[in-house]
């Protein structure tokens, strides 16, 4: 059982903390409105030649430079007012405890004659406001549309309204919860679970629960759905500190598989403006390039652009030691990869009944 | 091919017309329609320019049998108010090939009236009707002539003459011919309103066959000055010229016919009737210091040729070959050709050798070139080689292609004297482009004189924007000696030198509404075909087009910045009233207060700030 009021307090105190923020910059525009001065803001460049891998925090970071979104400047105008409207927007979502999603904000600036052109120039200007306030869109209750899954022995304790208050366990439901807004801010209340097990397909997640891994290897399992979305890091990342879980990763014999798990570990380019999102901690179990000879798995050779990406995750500073490196190689000069499905070869159940086990007893010496 | 037998034989200049209309721009029914009413529209137009007359000119096309298909006959009238022809003279003019008042050189829109003749014969080869000219000079009475022209004999067959009484000056000229309206309709409609732009002092009627009027006013109330007849420049001098200038001599060998020898016979103060040469000789000899230089000249002949008067009538003297000696006539007694030899020892060789010799070339030079001084001429001789007193009907054929031939080399003579040229003049042609396209912007430029090969040029230059015009990207209206250019224009200049300008660098984007009018006066513009549809790309022409659309194209970018400008400041100035009060909105709930911040001065500083650039 953990410190139950000690949660509840820190998801208040962000909220605060955040309106105080969105308060002063209001307050800043407003002055300067009266004052006869043109406002702006400083945002952070996020221009590739500003992103910069931090080895202390083993993720990426934006370094110093950053750029002025002036109301003086004429091309600005427009975004500026787009920036004001959302802050203004966002400031409603989190004083009236709702929220939004990416495609949400999009069609509700209409209602402002805030015309963005298209929905990439609305997440756009989210990802700016991210910068500004240096906090995640999921902070300030903006979620994307596409969901991952969860399941396990897990309770939790609903902070949205009209559900304040109202528990429920992860296990109760075999297709498993969404990670959506409700789930990523509710409190983590109470688990037996000693692992979690993020996997890339929703194929294998429900595999896993049909041969009950959760209970085998005391397991939450987590559907990445892919490349793990902000919201699923953000809540393995709670997963992880909150319950203090080891985070092991499963994911296809290629290199995007290895990638996936990258990111979960230490977080992607895009999202250099943000902490929280990384799993330093985390381990990925396989497939490993190496897995590939010594399961004699069934493999399809890469394409041009598998071993392209190769090519260009060797430039990546996060891959230049280690297994990492090492899978990169060896992936390199098999040309071949491997699904997590090619276990089925020896059986449906093979990859839970062998594989994850020596994979798991393995990953605790690394 | 050899054991083919050619024959030859004469044909008439009309027959010659006649096998070779296409090349005059009467290939087809719907060409020579449109030809047919350039010619007569410009000679109307040719004829109030040269007698100072504002033109009013009016020109009706209708169909003989409306119902019928095209191609089919159509009545083509045009009526102006110039100084119409004499009574006299109509029969000629109307009625053969190659008469003509527009010779000499100066700037018209056609020359030698030719095209008009060409287009009643086609009339008349199409149709079988004969052409009505109806002409008033006096201002008294008016002539009304009905006739058909004989091809073979290059004759008009007068069918009609009547005269009646009238009060203005005026020529009407009506001819039936085979056309196809529903195909030249575009062109002509086309030629008539550009013809007004170009003409913005004359006033144009066109009534086109379904009865509908288009009228074009007077613009300008200001003929431009009219151009004066002028010498021919060097440069533009060929062979076949010189030739004609020296045969046009005061020093012609004299015609012997009744009235000279009356001359002859005054002036020897003979009594006796029918005197033999001996006599006549013995009488000059006494009184040759008070004898004329024609007779003279009579009396030299006579002593060659041992003839007395009565022979001395039936012969033609057809060549007088000094550097040979030689003396070709024709007895119309014999019909044959006879050729005596020149004794040079005799008195009389020098008298007949120094007339036909004519002037010394320092004279030739000053006296029938334009803008040839005793300096120059002494210049050029050097530069020749030939001595400056050598007597240009003594040069041998290869002379003459020598000094035809230095003539257009000698880079020492001035340039063109462009007196002869009739621009419009850049208040008119700016007058006649603001009627025409109600632009929002439009500027014009003469280009100072300039000659190609010896012939003077001027181009004159406009350039219009926006208003009226539709966006449909640029137009080039062509024009040369006053005479819109509709067709062929792929290979012009003016297109060339057009095309080759990025109008992105003068601040012109897209399909935009911009007009050029080019218009180029030459004593001869260098067409590329007999049709006169479009100019060659003479290098001195291509360079004065140049200079004058850069000139133009600045003028035209400083007007877009301007209203580039222009519309940024409204352009801000709308973006600001729409984009601070929203800001303020936002920030006032944002920041929790209850009164909207006071944002009026920003909205007006934000259109006032400068574009940074």
């Amino acid at each position: 059982m953990k410190n139950k009021s000690k949660q509840a307090k820190t998801v208040e105190a962000k909220k605060q903390e955040l309106l105080s923020i969105l308060k002063n910059k209001g307050q800043i525009v407003y002055n300067e409105l009266n004052n006869g001065t043109f406002p702006q803001f400083s945002i952070p460049s996020r221009s590739v030649s500003n992103i910069v891998y931090d080895k202390k925090l083993r993720q990426y970071i934006l370094g110093k430079a950053a750029a002025v979104r002036s109301a003086r400047n004429m091309s600005q105008l427009r975004s500026f007012t787009q920036l004001a409207w959302l802050a203004f927007f966002v400031n409603r979502l989190v004083n009236e405890g709702k929220t939004s999603t990416l495609r949400d904000i999009y069609y509700s600036s209409q209602a402002f004659e805030i015309d963005f052109e298209d929905q990439p120039e609305s997440d756009n200007i989210i990802v700016d406001l991210e910068a500004i306030l240096t906090r995640a869109r999921e902070d300030f209750h903006v979620f994307p549309e596409e969901r991952s899954s969860v399941f396990g022995n897990l309770t939790i304790e609903y902070t949205v309204p009209g559900y304040e208050g109202k528990r429920m366990n992860l296990s109760d439901h075999p297709d498993g919860y969404l990670i959506g807004p409700s789930l990523s801010s509710a409190e983590l209340v109470d688990t037996d679970a000693e692992l979690v097990i993020a996997i890339e397909k929703g194929g294998l997640f429900t595999r896993f629960v049909e041969e009950k891994v959760h209970k085998k290897f005391k397991a939450i399992i987590v559907d990445t759905a892919g490349q793990a979305p902000r919201s699923t890091r953000y809540f393995l990342k709670r997963l992880s500190t909150e319950l203090g879980l080891p985070v092991v990763i499963l994911a296809d014999g290629d290199v995007y598989g290895e990638h996936i798990a990258m990111v979960i570990k230490s977080g992607s380019a895009n999202a250099a403006h943000l902490r929280e999102l990384t799993v330093p901690d985390a381990k990925w179990l396989g497939v490993w390039a190496t897995d590939i000879e010594k399961y004699k798995l069934p493999t399809i050779p890469m394409t041009e652009s598998d071993i392209k990406r190769i090519y260009e995750l060797q430039r990546d500073p996060r891959y230049q030691e280690g297994n990492w490196k090492t899978q990169l190689e060896v992936f390199l000069k098999l040309k071949r990869k491997a699904e997590l499905e090619a276990f089925s070869k020896y059986g449906l159940t093979n990859i839970t009944d062998k594989y994850l086990p020596e994979k798991l007893e393995l990953a605790k010496s690394l | 091919m050899s054991s083919i037998k050619e024959t030859f034989t004469q044909i008439s200049p009309s027959e010659f017309f006649y096998r070779n209309r296409d090349l005059a721009g009467f290939s087809n029914p719907t060409r020579s329609l449109y030809t047919s009413v350039r010619e007569f529209v410009e000679n109307a137009l040719d004829a109030c320019d040269q007698k100072g007359i504002l033109p009013d000119v009016h020109l009706t096309i209708k169909a003989v049998d409306p119902e019928q298909p095209d191609p089919k006959s159509y009545i083509l009238s045009v009526k102006d108010n110039g100084p119409g022809i004499e009574s006299k003279h109509i029969p000629l003019a109307f009625g053969t090939v190659l008469y003509g008042s527009k010779f000499g050189l100066k700037q018209a829109r056609g020359m030698f009236g030719l095209g008009a003749t060409m287009a009643i014969l086609y009339g008349q080869i199409t149709t079988n009707k004969p052409v009505t000219v109806k002409s008033c000079a006096d201002g008294k009475t008016q002539d009304e002539f009905v006739m058909l022209l004989d091809i073979q004999k290059n004759k008009p067959i007068i069918q009609k003459h009547t005269t009646k009484e009238a009060s203005k000056t005026g020529l009407l000229v009506s001819i039936v011919l085979e056309g196809d309206y529903s195909k030249a309709g575009i062109k002509i409609r086309d030629y008539v309103a550009q013809t007004s732009l170009i003409t913005p002092y004359a006033s144009i009627t066109f009534e086109d066959p379904s009865g509908e009027k288009s009228h074009y006013p007077r613009i300008v109330k200001d003929m431009p000055p009219p151009p004066t007849i002028i010498k021919p420049h060097p440069h533009g001098i060929d062979v076949e010229t010189i030739r004609r200038m020296m045969v046009d001599t005061h020093y012609q060998i004299p015609v012997v016919d009744n009235k000279m020898i009356t001359k002859v016979r005054s002036e020897l103060g003979l009594q006796k009737k029918n005197p033999n040469s001996k006599t006549i000789l013995e009488k000059a000899q006494k009184k040759w210091s008070g004898l004329s230089r024609p007779v003279r000249i009579v009396i030299a002949m006579i002593s060659f040729l041992d003839m007395d008067f009565e022979q001395l009538s039936k012969i033609r003297i057809d060549d007088l070959d000094i550097p040979n000696k030689k003396l070709t006539y024709w007895n119309f007694g014999d019909s044959q050709s006879h050729v005596i030899e020149l004794d040079p020892e005799t008195p009389y060789y020098k008298q007949l050798a120094n007339t036909v010799a004519g002037d010394t070339l320092h004279t030739f030079l000053t006296r029938r070139f334009q803008r040839v001084g005793p300096t120059t001429a002494d210049k050029f001789a050097e530069f020749t080689k030939f001595k400056p007193e050598k007597r240009i009907g003594s040069m041998t054929n290869e002379d003459l292609v020598r000094l035809a031939d230095s003539l257009q080399k000698f880079e020492e003579f001035l340039s063109p004297d462009p007196s002869c040229l009739a621009p419009l003049g850049e208040e008119p042609l700016s007058k006649g482009i603001m009627k025409f396209f109600n632009p929002e912007f439009a500027s014009v430029i003469q280009r100072s004189a300039s000659a190609y090969s010896g012939f003077p040029f001027i181009v004159e230059m406009g350039i219009a924007y926006g208003g009226d015009i539709p966006p449909r990207g640029l137009q080039v209206y062509r024009f040369a000696n006053r005479i819109p250019l509709l067709y062929d224009e792929g290979s012009d200049v003016v297109l060339k030198v057009v095309n080759e300008v990025d109008w992105t660098r003068y601040k012109v984007k897209g399909d935009p509404p911009l007009v050029i009018v080019s218009h180029i006066c030459s004593t001869r513009i260098p067409y590329k075909t007999v049709g006169k549809e479009n100019v060659a790309d003479r290098p001195e022409i291509e360079r004065e087009l140049k200079n004058a659309l850069q000139y133009l194209a600045r003028k035209l970018a400083v007007h877009m910045s301007r209203q580039g400008m222009a519309d940024m400041a409204k352009k801000r100035a709308n973006l600001y009233s729409k984009y601070i009060p929203l800001i303020a909105q936002f920030s006032t709930e944002l920041s929790g207060n209850k009164k909207e911040p006071n944002y009026k001065q920003l909205i007006v500083k934000g259109s006032e700030i400068e574009e940074q650039v």
